[in-house]
């Protein structure tokens, strides 16, 4: 790093509490409480953010980007997706309906469902 | 700040619905209750995938053993995930990984023992992926509200995953409730055998002391009853449909107040059961867990010391 240059500061938000964290740039800073300052200067000057995080570029280790190293989808993995499994048809042969997680999901956190009434 | 203002400011946070962080000040009651709530959920992640390993080399499709595969590496991973969350709250005891599976082995922390009953045929593995998984999927979409940000995040992530293994179940079943009059029968005879775990899966009507809490802290945000009865009212009218009995004649659903009746199971066999980790398959499948914790010991131990720390490597 030539002499004198700041850190690279790579920046996180996260928007609502139950949100995670995501990156959306990078920049310099003397130190990590500047780099906060500078991220909400640069990144949120509008937007209304739940949390800020900032990590010194060189701590970040990232995978190789080729192919032989990420995970690919090589072959077929319907098997584990809800959408390789079409149950629908099958429970209107016995006259009952498809559930969906959302559906449960749904129910289960104030917004009707099954169960209400 | 008093201790006294820090509490008062902690209640109206929690009754306004706004979320704690792993960092926020918290009183050591919500701190034990999230430990308690969140280690028995992973070390229940990571003994369930015992039981459901030993189908992959029975189930009777490759595609089955396949989906099988796929769910016990989703069970792990969850219990990964759900232990990082419990090392996070246990910093301040001084705990962390090692001492959190330690307890496991050494009967500290609970776990769903319900899983480790007798399952003798492959109906019993359709029907655990159907009712019990059903089950711990209601549980956990309920807990998607939790005051915890931490753990209402990562559940997001756990309930999306629990999404196929729903599907699984239901497809399994279906298959076997679609079969021969012998396919179906293993299905009801399997049905007849969960059927009372089940009403015993999500605890009493009258909740304990730590239930009682956490409902005030807004851990959790529904009574066990109303658990049992979004349960029931889901799972009863599709059994029926696929011709099937449930071993439980009380089970109706009164007109009126759409409140589902059952028969109380026997709350002292399951309830020493779960005191004692004594299911019928517990403590083998814990011998399997403590001989992996164990055995594998020195090899964590070898990479700690193999591993390079940063600031060694930098100087």
């Amino acid at each position: 790093m030539p002499q004198g240059e700041y850190l690279v500061y790579e920046v996180f938000v996260q928007r609502q509490a139950l949100d995670f964290h995501v990156n959306v740039g990078s920049l310099r800073a003397a130190n990590a409480e500047m780099a906060i300052q500078m991220a909400r200067e640069t990144f949120f000057r509008r937007e209304e953010v739940y949390d800020i995080w900032v990590v010194p570029e060189h701590c970040i280790s990232s995978s190789p980007h080729d192919a032989a190293h990420l995970p690919v989808h090589a072959m077929d993995k319907k098997y584990r997706l809800p959408r390789g499994y079409d149950n629908a048809p099958h429970w209107k042969k016995f006259k009952a309906k498809a559930m969906t997680i959302e559906d449960v999901a749904n129910e289960m956190t104030g917004g009707g469902g099954e169960g209400s009434r | 700040m008093t201790e006294d203002h820090r509490m008062a400011d902690f209640m109206t946070k929690i009754e306004k619905g706004q979320k704690i962080e792993a960092n926020d000040w918290m009183p050591d009651d919500y701190r034990n209750l999230l430990i308690k709530q969140i280690h028995m959920h992973a070390v229940s992640e990571i003994m369930g995938a015992y039981p459901e390993k030993e189908w992959v080399p029975k189930a009777p499709t490759i595609r089955r053993k396949m989906a099988l595969n796929a769910k016990v590496q989703d069970e792990i991973g969850h219990g990964q995930i759900l232990l990082r969350l419990a090392e996070d709250l246990s910093r301040p005891y001084g705990r962390g990984r090692e001492a959190l599976m330690d307890d496991l082995l050494d009967g500290h922390v609970k776990f769903h023992n319900v899983f480790h009953m007798p399952a003798p045929t492959w109906a019993d593995a359709g029907v655990i992926a159907f009712l019990v998984d059903g089950g711990a999927i209601i549980t956990q979409a309920m807990l998607l509200d939790s005051s915890y940000a931490p753990y209402a995040r990562m559940l997001k992530r756990i309930v999306a995953e629990e999404s196929f293994h729903m599907q699984y179940g239901e497809s399994v079943v279906l298959a076997l409730a679609e079969g021969t009059s012998f396919q179906r029968n293993l299905l009801q005879e399997a049905i007849n055998r969960w059927w009372e775990a089940m009403m015993f899966f999500f605890g009493p009507r009258q909740m304990g002391q730590s239930a009682q809490k956490m409902m005030r802290y807004k851990i959790r945000t529904k009574t066990n009853e109303e658990l049992r009865q979004k349960f029931i009212n889901r799972y009863a009218p599709r059994l029926w449909a696929l011709g099937m009995r449930i071993p439980d004649p009380a089970v109706k659903q009164d007109p009126q107040t759409g409140e589902w009746g059952y028969t109380e199971p026997n709350w002292a066999l399951y309830t020493e059961m779960v005191r004692n980790n004594s299911g019928p398959f517990s403590q083998a499948r814990l011998d399997l867990r403590r001989r992996a914790h164990a055995g594998n010991r020195w090899v964590r131990e070898a990479l700690n010391h193999a591993s390079v720390k940063p600031s060694a490597a930098e100087s």
